[in-house]
């Protein structure tokens, strides 16, 4: 045994070492395994390079972020990338090797490449959203029917979050006067719990899926959220495979997470999620409003052409009206003078015949015109009634009876090449009504002549 | 207690289905007031759904969280 060194002595001698051996500054890739932040701002971390399985540990050394360079990095990077220095991320950084006699030997980081940490996230998501892709369920959120009132929300958030907060005081004071129904479940947002409690609150939310329209997964709040918590597959695979819609509101301006690139809807605010929700109510109240107006609009056609159809037939039925009535009159008339010749003719006979067969002369003449009157009661029961009804019809089958009217329409029948000829304002229909020198009036198609009756021949055609 | 809920969604339907058949003009004129009168009371429905709260939704919903 030669020289005994003191154990400083040692550790001078491969602190001396490792400087001559390693002088310069590398670049070196590594995982972030531990990280704090001491009372001074000096923050410590262990690096770490896992096997390909992801859990066993290749490699593991100490490192240091010295507090002035640590304030600018630490800025620099979470600006960049979105993300902060945590556990679990891997990063890129320029470091010289220290050794320490009493802390050993760790690595002084002076640089972080944030491009670096950017491109492995993107790697990472691309994976499990090529696997959800394999797996077919990529866009089964997407595909869901949105609720056209999405009244009644779960959300998964944390209670004390801003985030949840500004959800909320917008959701409620939503200047429709709206009322939405909601339920917090709340979980962590950030940190490495944040895949188990969302599942949690996924399978809380799914006990009782009857009660809910959509799910909203709202950021935590505070200034910095780390989006690659939601860059999880098992959250991912929850979200594709859930039954409600899931709208995201986790909240960032450079990047979609896997979580947002599988939800129904991806909105950058809490804020915005609201809006969401609050315009599909918007929404489908406009579309009322529309149905309504357009019946309103309808109805309104259809009663003004329902009027102006009966106008014309008032105006078209008055004149078929009048001839009817006197028409009626006439036969009526002649129906009267009919049975007082009968009457007569009977009581006639009755005085040529025995005095026993006269009172059966009587009763039976009295009898035909007994039944004759009723007759003609019933007759004009039969007419009174008959416009009434006549009328109805005409009201409840508008449409199909302007045909039929055209041709009764006097109107018409002038334009045939009939006239009508009045005497007074009474209608003529024989000739024998007529004396020498009455002044007739002749009504054609396209007016009246008005002419004095020379001479009658009867019987003529 | 089974209480029917009121759906927006089939009300809406039904309301469409009244604006197509006055659309169509085969609708009764008899028949048009009832159905505008039953397209008002299902808006005024919806409208009701949309602004006012129903407490029974509110309790369950505090006895989820």
């Amino acid at each position: 045994m030669n020289e005994k060194l003191t154990l400083t002595e040692l550790q001078l001698i491969i602190k001396d070492s490792l400087y001559m051996a390693l002088p310069d500054m590398y670049w070196v890739i590594a995982e972030i395994s531990e990280i704090k932040e001491n009372y001074s701002g000096h923050c410590y971390l262990e690096l770490v390079e896992k096997h390909h399985d992801e859990v066993s540990i290749r490699a593991r050394v100490k490192a240091v972020i010295w507090s002035n360079r640590f304030r600018f990095l630490k800025s620099f990077f979470e600006n960049t990338t979105g993300e902060s220095l945590r556990v679990g991320i891997k990063i890129l950084v320029r470091a010289k090797i220290e050794y320490h006699e009493i802390y050993g030997l760790s690595l002084v980081i002076t640089d972080i490449d944030p491009a670096f940490t950017l491109g492995e996230l993107a790697i990472k998501r691309q994976q499990i959203l090529k696997r959800l892709e394999d797996e077919g369920v990529l866009n089964m959120n997407k595909e869901l029917d949105f609720p056209v009132v999405p009244q009644r929300i779960a959300i998964i958030s944390s209670k004390n979050a801003a985030g949840y907060t500004d959800f909320m005081n917008h959701l409620t004071g939503n200047s429709f006067g709206y009322v939405f129904y909601t339920a917090l479940i709340e979980t962590p947002m950030q940190g490495s719990e944040t895949e188990a409690g969302i599942i949690w609150a996924f399978d809380r939310i799914a006990s009782h899926i009857d009660k809910f329209d959509a799910v909203a997964i709202i950021r935590g709040g505070g200034s910095q959220t780390d989006l690659s918590w939601f860059d999880n597959y098992n959250i991912a695979f929850y979200i594709t495979q859930f039954p409600l819609p899931v709208i995201t509101g986790i909240g960032h301006e450079k990047d979609l997470s896997v979580a947002d690139i599988v939800a129904h809807q991806a909105l950058k605010t809490p804020t915005a999620v609201a809006d969401y929700f609050i315009e599909c109510m918007n929404k489908a109240e406009n579309h009322l409003i529309e149905l309504s107006s357009e019946i309103m609009n309808r109805s309104e056609i259809i009663l003004e052409e329902n009027k102006q159809r009966i106008d014309n037939f008032k105006v078209k039925l008055i004149p078929v009206a009048r001839i009817m009535l006197s028409e009626i009159k006439e036969q009526l008339s002649g129906s009267i003078i009919d049975l007082i010749n009968i009457g007569k003719d009977y009581i006639l006979k009755a005085g040529l015949v025995p005095a026993n067969q006269k009172s059966r002369l009587s009763s039976a003449s009295r009898s035909l015109l007994s039944m004759k009157d009723s007759q003609l009661k019933l007759n004009k029961q039969k007419l009174i009634a008959f416009p009434g009804a006549y009328l109805n019809r005409l009201s409840i089958k508008l449409s199909g009876l302007e045909n039929s009217l055209n041709i009764l329409d006097p109107e018409n029948v002038l334009k045939r090449g009939y006239t009508i000829t009045s005497l007074a304002g009474r209608i003529i229909r024989l000739c024998s009504e007529l004396r020498n020198n009455d002044l007739i009036k002749t009504r054609f198609s396209d007016g009246a002549v008005s002419s004095r009756v020379v001479e009658k021949q009867k019987g003529e055609k | 207690m089974v209480k029917k809920e009121f759906s927006f969604n089939k009300a809406a339907e039904e309301i469409e289905k009244i604006l197509s058949n006055i659309e169509s003009g085969n609708l009764d004129v008899d028949k048009l007031s009832a159905e505008v009168k039953r397209a008002s009371e299902l808006i005024r429905q919806c409208q009701k759904k949309l602004r006012s709260t129903e407490d029974e939704i509110n309790s369950i919903f505090k006895d989820l969280v």
